[in-house]
């Protein structure tokens, strides 16, 4: 236990298929860490236009299964700052694929948890 | 002016006058009012609300000559302020909007109107000024909220960011 724990903690920056569900937002991803299962496609959330709109920052957690062919199963919001973020979170993970597992490798049971941070940074402007 | 920027602007600006129109005010004064109290009046807003400004102005003005009391040369004002919001001529707008907020300092549809002719000559202050006034009257309007929207958008920018962070959970943890 205490093994995946400390592999929890370990971010790995592994590059993922990015898919933009928003033109507009800005995306960094920080993806999977311990490497059992990578994400293949990684679906980002739309900015709710009137959380935008009214300057509404937030944090959402969802956790979720991942199954043998890599589609994410039993997506739940762990953790909200703000229940605006909550449906775009969790669409964006239902999305989002990783890869398959290999032949002869068993499940882990272990659930991947995703953070997206939404935030507004400000724009500047140049003027001629 | 095209059509699609007079029916977003008509979307924005904040059309009173159907409860005048309609007789509501008059049969609350025991009035048995059946139909518009002041058609021309009716028929400007409608002809606001369907988004044809020129309509509405001309129909709006032929009412006021036809008011009756206060409150119909005030909401005849408020809506040829918003008309001319409408067609973009923003002086006019104001001094009709500034009429209205001489006779009734709490109006918040003028407010409003005269925060987005504001808006729209890059005016911020004084669009934030009018804005405070119409959110402090009119709190939960969906029209005045969306004017706040665009003032944020025209002197405070920003642009959305979200940022994907994945960390593996033991199952135990998830309680389910």
């Amino acid at each position: 236990m205490m093994a995946i724990r400390a592999a929890s903690t370990i971010a790995l920056l592994v590059a993922a298929t990015l898919s933009v569900a928003d033109d507009t937002a800005n995306v960094s991803a920080s993806p999977d860490d311990t490497g059992e299962r990578m994400p293949l496609h990684t679906v980002v959330p739309k900015y709710p236009e009137a959380a935008r709109q009214a300057r509404v920052e937030g944090e959402v957690e969802v956790c979720f299964n991942v199954d043998r062919r890599g589609r994410t199963r039993r997506v739940a919001v762990r953790r909200s700052s703000n229940r605006a973020f909550e449906k775009p979170a969790k669409k964006a993970v239902r999305a989002s694929t990783y890869r398959p597992l290999a032949e002869g490798r068993e499940l882990s049971g272990i659930k991947t948890c995703r953070t997206f941070r939404f935030f507004l940074s400000p724009v500047v402007i140049e003027t001629p | 002016m095209s059509k699609l920027l007079t029916q977003r602007l008509q979307a924005l600006v904040s059309i009173g006058c159907l409860c005048l129109a309609f007789g509501l005010c008059a049969a609350q004064e025991n009035k048995t009012v059946i139909g518009p109290s002041n058609p021309d009046l009716h028929n400007g807003a409608q002809a606001l609300l369907a988004g044809d400004a020129e309509e509405g102005v001309r129909l709006t003005l032929l009412g006021l000559r036809h008011a009756s009391n206060t409150r119909e040369r005030i909401t005849g004002m408020s809506n040829l302020c918003a008309s001319y919001v409408m067609l973009e001529q923003l002086d006019t707008a104001l001094s009709y909007c500034g009429q209205v907020l001489a006779q009734n300092d709490r109006h918040w549809r003028a407010y409003n109107n005269r925060a987005l002719a504001h808006l729209q000559m890059e005016r911020y202050i004084d669009a934030e000024q009018d804005l405070q006034k119409a959110e402090s009257l009119a709190p939960n309007s969906r029209k005045v909220k969306t004017v706040r929207a665009m003032l944020l958008d025209a002197a405070d920018p920003v642009a959305p960011q979200i940022v994907i962070d994945d960390r593996r959970q033991p199952a135990d943890n998830d309680g389910d």
